[in-house]
C-alpha cells in the first residue's frame, strides 16, 4: 500500500506542485480583482521573481530561504513605480498597460545576454519541495482570510462596488490599490522562483501574455469575489489537462484542440451563467433546490 | 530611407484597418474583444479555402470573406457579449467572454487545420515581372504591397462613408454617444450595437486576408503578434477614434521599421509598448481619442 | 515398460517442457516518446510522431530485437515545461517505461531531462540542439540530434571554399532558444573563417514582416545573407529578401531543412543553401529505405522525422545488444556503445560525451528540392 502511494506520488508530484503554484498564481491576480482592478502584469512579475532568485542561487550562492526572499521583493519593489501611474486608469486600460509591462519584462529578458536570453538559466538545483509550495499558499490564504473581515476587506469591498463613492467617504482608494498591486506582485514573484527551483530552469517564454490571461482565467472560473475561488480555480484547471489526456482518444479529438476548446466553453459559461464563478455553485444549487420545493 | 518608408507604409496599411475593428467596438460598446484576433485569423483561412480549393478569384474571395466575418461578430455579439450588457462590470465581463470565444475559436482552427503554416496559391495575386520590380521613391515595391495599401485605403474611405454619411453610420454614432438617449430618440440599438460588430468584424476578416496575401504565412496563432500590437495602436490613437486608429496604425508600422533599421528587431516590440506607456501615462485620451480612460 | 521406469520420463519430459523458452508471445519493451504535439513547436512534434511510429513499426516488423516487441507510448507536453514534467513523471512512474525520446524543445528537456537522470531512465534528445544543457546534466542523457554546432561550421566551410565570401550579413530569431543558439554558432564559425560580419538583425518567432532588417541588411552589401530560423519564419524571410531585390547568396541552418520551407517559399527557394544533419538526398541505402518508407506512409518527411527515426533505430540496437530485457541500466551501458550503426542520418555514433556523430551535409534547393551542394 505505502509502494502504491509512494508510486503514485512520484507520478503525479508535479501536477500537485502546479496546482499549488497556479493557486499563488492565480491569487496574485485576485489582490487585485478584489477591489475592482484588473491588473495583469503577474506574468512579468512572477519571471522578476523567478529570475532573481535563480541568479541568486546560482551566481552569489545564496541559501534558499534568502533568494526566496528576494524573489519576492523584487517584484514587490517594482511594482511600486509601475502602479503609481497606471493605477489612476480604468478598467481596460489598466489591464492593457500592465500586460505591456508584462510584455516589456519578457523582451528585456530575451535580450539580455547575461541571462542566456531565448535560452534561460538552466541547471538549477532544484531545492523547492512540494510541501514548501503548499506551506506558502497556506501562509498567503491565512493572510488574505485576515483581511477579509477585518478593515481592509471593508474597504477593498468598497472601493470593488463604487470607487468614487468609497473616495467620499475618505478611504485612501489609491494607498489600497498599490497596496493590492503589491501584494500581488509578491505573489507572483514568490510562486516563480518557488517553480524555478523546482523545474530546473527558467527562459522567458515561460511568462507570455498566454500565461497571465491563464492566471486571470483560473481566478474568475474559481470565483473572484472570494479568497478561496482562485485556489478552486486553479485547482481544477490544472487537474482538468490530465483528465482530458484520459478521454481525448476516446472521443476522437486531438488532445491538444480538445483542452482549448474544453477550456474556452468552460470560461464562456462560467462568465454567462456563474458570474461569481465555481464556489458560487453550491449556493447557487441551494437556492435554487429552495426555490423549487414547496413554502 | 524611402524603402523603409514604403515598408513601413505597408506594414501600418494592416495595422490600422486591424485596429479599426477594435476600436470601433470599444467605441460603441466600451469593450475590448479580444476575438477580434481570432476572426482575423479565421478570416484568413476562410480565404485560403475559398482560393485554393473552390478556386475563387482573390475579387471575389475577399468580400465573401468579408462578409463571412461579419456574420461571425454578429454570432460573437449574440452569444458573448448581448448577455453581458446589462451587468455593472460588463466591460471586464466582456473582456473574459471574448477571451472564451476567442480560445474556442482558435482550437477550431487548430483542429481543422492542424498546427502547419499555409499559403495561398503561388499566383493568386499576380506578382508583375521580378526582372523588372515597381519602383517608387527609390524603392522597391512589389504588386503585392501596392495592392494591399490600395485596398486597406478603399476601405478606410469606405468606413468613412458609411460612418459620417448613412443613417446606420449615425445611428451607431449616436450609440457610442449614449445608449439611452439613443434609445429615446428611436435607434434601434441592438441593432446598431449587432451592425458595429458585423462591421468590426468584416474590417479585421479584411485585416486577415491582407496579412496572408502579404506574408504569405498562415496559421492558427498568426494572430498573436498583431493582437498585442493592435491594443497599442487603438490606445495610442485614442479608444473609439477611428481617424486615431488609422493614424496610429500607420504610425507604428512607420516607427517599428525605423526603430529595427537603425536599433535592430529586438527593439522592434518595444517600440509599441514605449508608444503605449507614455501615452496612458502622458496623455490617456490618445492622440485623438475621446473616450475618458481614467476614473470617473 | 517397468511401472517405475515410466515415471522418471514422464518427469524428464516435464522438465524440458517447463525449461524451454515461451515460444507464444514476445516479451514487450516500452519506451515512451514526449512530444510537443500542440503549442508553438507542433509541427516539428508530429514529423517526429511520424518518424517514431514508422520506425518502431520496421523495427518490430524485421525483428530487430530478438524476441522483444517493441511498444512507444507518445505523449504531448503541448511545448510547455509544466506539461512535460507531468508526462515525464508519467512514464517513469506510471508506465514503467525502459527509455524516453525526447522532447522536442530544448528548453523544455532542460527542465525534464535531470527528472530522468535523477531516476535512471535513459533519454534519448532527438531533436534538442542547444549546445550546453542537455547532454551535460548526466551520464543517462543522450542525443542523436546534430548541435547546431556540429552542423554550421562546416556547411559554412563549405560554402566559404565554393563562393569565397568575405563579409556577412547575419539574421536570426532572438526569443528562441534553438536559433539563438544558432546564431551564436554562426557568429563563431564566420569569425574562424575570417569572414566580416557587417550587420546584425534580429526578429521574433511570431513576427511575418521581416522587410525592416532585411532592407537594412542589403543596404549594408554583404556578400552572403546567413539566416537562423525556424521553418515558419524562413520562407517568409527568403521571399521577402528576393523581393526587395536581394541576389546574392542564401544560407540558413538547420530549421530550413524542411520541405515546408520549399513549399512555402516557391521560386525564392532555389539556390538557398541549407547546413543541415540530414542530408535528404544521400543515396545510402538506409536512407533510400527511410525515404520510401515514409513515402509509403504518405508522410514527406524532414529532419526531425529522420532524427526521430534514427532515435528509435539506436535504442532498438542497443536493446538488442543488452539481451533485450528492457533493464535500464543496461540498456544505457548499451546505448553508450552503440556504434556505426547504419541510419537515415548516416554512420551513426555516440561520442564519449553521448551527444550524435555523424557526418552533416550542405545542401541547396534546386529545382525545388533540396539537393547536395557541390
Amino acid at each position: 500500500m505505502g509502494g502504491l502511494l509512494s508510486s503514485l506520488y512520484e507520478t503525479y508530484q508535479s501536477t500537485l506542485a502546479y496546482t499549488a503554484l497556479n493557486s499563488l498564481l492565480a491569487l496574485s491576480v485576485y489582490t487585485s480583482l478584489s477591489c475592482g482592478q484588473l491588473a495583469l502584469g503577474s506574468a512579468g512579475f512572477a519571471a522578476l521573481g523567478a529570475y532573481s532568485a535563480a541568479l541568486l542561487t546560482l551566481q552569489a550562492h545564496w541559501p534558499f530561504p534568502l533568494a526566496l526572499a528576494a524573489g519576492l521583493a523584487v517584484p514587490a519593489l517594482l511594482a511600486v513605480p509601475l502602479g503609481l501611474p497606471v493605477l489612476r486608469l480604468r478598467g481596460v486600460f489598466l489591464a492593457i498597460a500592465t500586460v505591456g509591462f508584462g510584455e516589456v519584462v519578457r523582451l528585456c529578458l530575451v535580450n539580455w545576454e547575461y541571462v542566456n536570453g531565448a535560452q534561460g538559466i538552466v541547471a538549477i538545483p532544484q531545492k523547492t519541495a512540494v510541501w514548501m509550495i503548499y506551506l506558502a499558499l497556506g501562509v498567503v490564504l491565512f493572510l488574505l482570510a485576515r483581511l477579509r473581515g477585518s478593515k481592509w476587506g471593508f474597504a477593498l469591498e468598497a472601493i470593488r462596488e463604487d470607487e468614487p463613492a468609497a473616495r467620499s467617504m475618505g478611504i485612501p482608494v489609491a494607498r489600497y490599490k498599490l497596496s493590492m498591486l503589491v501584494l500581488g506582485a509578491a505573489m507572483a514573484g514568490l510562486a516563480g522562483a518557488l517553480e524555478a527551483h523546482f523545474t530546473f530552469m527558467v527562459a522567458p517564454n515561460g511568462f507570455t501574455f498566454g500565461r497571465v490571461v491563464d492566471m486571470l482565467v483560473f481566478a474568475v472560473v474559481g470565483g473572484a469575489r472570494l479568497y478561496l475561488g482562485p485556489v478552486v480555480g486553479a485547482a481544477f484547471l490544472t487537474l482538468l489537462p490530465e483528465l482530458l489526456r484520459e478521454l481525448a482518444p476516446r472521443v476522437g479529438i486531438e488532445a491538444g484542440p480538445l483542452r482549448l476548446m474544453v477550456n474556452g466553453l468552460i470560461l464562456l459559461a462560467v462568465i454567462l451563467f456563474l458570474p461569481s464563478g465555481l464556489v458560487s455553485l453550491p449556493g447557487r444549487l441551494r437556492a435554487m433546490r429552495a426555490a423549487r420545493s414547496p413554502p | 530611407m524611402g524603402q523603409q518608408a514604403v515598408n513601413g507604409l505597408f506594414l501600418g496599411s494592416i495595422y490600422a484597418l486591424f485596429a479599426l475593428g477594435y476600436t470601433l467596438v470599444f467605441g460603441v460598446l466600451d469593450i475590448l474583444n479580444l476575438a477580434h484576433a481570432a476572426v482575423f485569423m479565421l478570416a484568413s483561412f476562410v480565404a485560403l479555402v475559398l482560393v485554393s480549393d473552390l478556386h475563387l478569384h482573390l475579387l471575389l474571395a475577399l468580400p465573401c470573406t468579408m462578409a463571412l466575418a461579419g456574420l461571425l461578430g454578429l454570432l460573437l455579439e449574440r452569444v458573448a457579449f448581448r448577455p453581458l450588457r446589462s451587468r455593472a462590470d460588463s466591460n471586464v465581463a466582456g473582456l473574459i467572454s471574448s477571451l472564451a470565444a476567442a480560445t474556442v475559436l482558435e482550437a477550431v482552427a487548430l483542429e481543422v487545420f492542424g498546427p502547419n503554416v499555409a499559403r495561398f496559391p503561388f499566383g493568386t495575386l499576380p506578382a508583375g515581372d521580378p526582372a523588372h520590380p515597381l519602383h517608387l521613391f527609390g524603392a522597391v515595391v512589389s504588386r503585392l504591397q501596392l495592392t494591399i495599401i490600395g485596398v486597406a485605403v478603399i476601405l478606410f474611405l469606405s468606413l468613412t462613408f458609411l460612418v459620417k454619411r448613412t443613417r446606420l453610420g449615425r445611428e451607431v454614432r449616436a450609440v457610442a454617444e449614449s445608449p439611452r438617449a439613443a434609445r429615446v430618440l428611436g435607434v434601434n440599438v441592438d441593432r446598431a450595437i449587432a451592425a458595429s460588430f458585423f462591421i468590426s468584424s468584416a474590417l479585421g476578416g479584411a485585416a486577415g486576408v491582407l496579412y496572408g496575401l502579404a506574408f504569405n504565412s498562415i496559421s492558427p496563432d498568426m494572430g498573436r503578434s498583431v493582437e498585442l500590437k493592435g491594443l497599442s495602436v487603438i490606445i495610442v490613437g485614442g479608444m473609439g477614434s477611428m481617424p486615431g486608429a488609422v493614424l496610429a496604425g500607420f504610425a507604428l508600422g512607420l516607427t517599428e521599421v525605423f526603430v529595427v533599421a537603425h536599433l535592430g528587431g529586438s527593439w522592434r516590440d518595444a517600440v509599441s509598448f514605449a508608444g503605449l506607456f507614455l501615452i496612458l501615462v502622458l496623455r490617456p485620451h490618445g492622440l485623438l481619442g475621446a473616450v475618458s480612460p481614467r476614473e470617473a | 515398460m517397468r511401472p517405475s521406469g515410466r515415471a522418471p520420463a514422464i518427469l524428464a519430459f516435464a522438465a524440458l517442457v517447463a525449461a524451454s523458452p515461451a515460444r507464444a508471445a514476445d516479451a514487450t519493451v516500452k519506451i515512451g516518446a514526449c512530444l510537443s504535439l500542440t503549442g508553438p513547436a507542433a509541427l516539428y512534434g508530429a514529423q517526429q510522431k511520424a518518424g517514431i511510429q514508422a520506425a518502431v513499426d520496421e523495427v518490430n516488423r524485421e525483428g530487430q530485437i530478438p524476441g522483444v516487441k517493441l511498444e512507444v507510448v507518445i505523449e504531448d507536453d503541448a511545448s510547455t515545461k509544466e506539461e512535460g514534467i507531468a508526462v515525464y513523471q508519467r512514464f517513469i512512474g506510471r508506465d514503467r517505461v525502459s527509455a524516453i525520446l525526447g522532447p522536442t524543445l530544448s528548453n523544455t528537456a532542460t527542465a525534464v531531462d535531470p527528472l530522468a537522470q535523477s531516476a535512471k531512465v535513459p533519454v534519448v534528445a532527438i531533436s534538442n540542439t542547444a549546445p550546453r544543457g542537455i547532454t551535460d546534466i548526466g551520464d543517462y542523457v543522450f542525443r542523436v540530434s546534430l548541435t547546431e554546432g556540429q552542423v554550421i561550421p562546416s556547411a559554412l566551410k563549405r560554402a566559404h571554399a565554393r563562393l569565397h565570401f568575405g563579409t556577412a550579413g547575419v539574421l536570426y530569431g532572438n526569443d528562441d532558444a534553438f536559433t539563438q543558439a544558432g546564431f551564436g554558432v554562426m557568429r563563431g564559425a564566420l569569425e574562424a573563417l575570417g569572414v566580416r560580419i557587417l550587420g546584425t538583425q534580429t526578429f521574433a518567432k511570431p513576427d511575418r514582416d521581416y522587410n525592416a532588417q532585411l532592407t537594412a541588411l542589403i543596404a549594408l552589401k554583404p556578400d552572403i545573407l546567413v539566416v537562423s530560423a525556424l521553418v515558419e519564419n524562413a520562407a517568409g524571410i527568403v521571399t521577402q529578401a528576393r523581393q526587395l531585390g536581394w541576389r546574392g547568396p542564401i544560407l540558413g541552418g538547420n530549421g530550413f531543412n524542411s520541405a515546408a520551407f520549399v513549399g512555402n517559399a516557391g521560386p525564392a527557394a532555389e539556390g538557398v543553401l541549407v547546413g543541415t544533419s540530414w542530408n535528404r538526398s544521400s543515396p545510402d541505402p538506409a536512407n533510400q529505405a527511410f525515404l520510401r518508407l515514409m513515402a509509403g506512409r504518405g508522410v514527406e518527411p524532414d529532419q526531425f522525422c529522420a532524427q526521430a527515426y534514427t532515435g528509435v533505430l539506436v535504442i532498438a540496437r542497443a536493446l538488442a545488444a543488452s539481451g533485450g530485457k528492457g533493464g535500464r541500466e543496461d540498456l544505457r551501458a548499451a546505448l553508450a556503445k552503440v556504434k556505426d550503426l547504419d541510419t537515415p542520418l548516416g554512420r551513426f555514433s555516440f561520442l564519449e560525451n553521448r551527444d550524435g556523430n555523424h557526418e552533416p551535409a550542405l545542401q541547396e534547393v534546386r529545382d525545388g528540392r533540396f539537393q547536395i551542394a557541390p
